[in-house]
């Protein structure tokens, strides 16, 4: 049986106690842009070696757990 | 996928999903017609859904609107924006409309007449994607990719990075490299502006 590792904490932080830093946060938008766009070129790659079928059921479980059949 | 440039055709040998068989269902009610904007690259494999797909129409007189309207109504389709036929051609003179299935607004079409000449162009200049249960015309691709890039926002280099348009022009872009008329490309990057948001496809 997994056991959890976290615990829950004793205390609870108030939103007002939380200290923001916006460089670092703004380092972590970038990071995450960049990331963003390995992904589109991992997936574009994908796309072009892979199968249409191949491919597209994977796309499909996407789209189709948002959009119902008509 | 094979892209016949020549033909203007993409064979597509993909696994259908609801959004496609939605478009493909309302596609086959008009004469004509292109879609362009985010479901084009949806179509073409980008790892995106929309609630949405654009498509553009020829012009057409009110008669013409009032048999498409009832054909649509048969079919299973309603206006989001209003029940009365009158109502909607007026607004279609206008701005775009949204149909959709009745009872069910999303996923819908956002329908309007072509008015401008780069939406002329995108139907005049259309490409077939052949699918297996029937095909659906596309703006080409090189207008396709420049336009998404015209439409990302505006803002530092670092927010257009993760921008859904960006993301979308670059998907088309990195999948078609190799065909795509780098030429054609270039026109319309010029004709929209857009040549600083070239690098973003790199």
């Amino acid at each position: 049986m997994c056991r959890p590792f976290y615990t829950e904490p004793t205390t609870q932080m108030k939103a007002s106690e939380v200290k923001v830093d916006l460089e670092e946060l703004k380092k972590f938008k970038i990071q995450n842009a960049k990331e963003r766009l390995k992904f589109i070129d991992f997936w574009a790659n994908y796309v072009k070696t892979h199968s249409d079928k191949e491919w597209s059921e994977q796309q499909n479980i996407l789209i189709d757990s948002q959009i119902s059949p008509g | 996928m094979e892209y016949n440039k020549e033909k203007r055709e993409i064979k597509l040998n993909r696994e259908l999903n609801n959004l496609d068989k939605f478009v493909l269902n309302f596609v086959d009610l008009l004469d004509g017609y292109v879609v362009v904007s985010g479901y084009v690259s949806i179509l073409l494999g980008r790892s995106r859904a929309t609630e949405d797909v654009d498509l553009l129409i020829p012009e057409m007189s009110e008669k013409e609107f009032y048999d498409l309207w009832r054909k649509m109504d048969r079919c299973g389709f309603e206006c989001i924006n209003t029940s009365k036929e009158k109502e909607a051609f007026d607004m279609l003179k206008e701005h775009a409309i949204r149909f959709a299935k009745i009872g069910q607004p999303i996923p819908n079409i956002e329908f309007k007449f072509i008015k401008i000449e780069i939406d002329r162009y995108s139907y005049e200049n259309k490409i077939k994607v052949v699918l297996n249960q029937g095909d659906i015309f596309i703006s080409p691709l090189e207008l396709q990719i420049a336009y998404k890039l015209f439409l990302s926002a505006d803002g530092t280099d670092e927010e257009l990075k993760s921008d859904k348009d960006i993301e979308d022009a670059r998907h088309l872009y990195k999948v078609f490299n190799e065909k795509i008329n780098k030429e054609e490309l270039l026109i319309f990057i010029n004709k929209l502006n857009v040549k600083k948001r070239l690098r973003f496809l790199e």
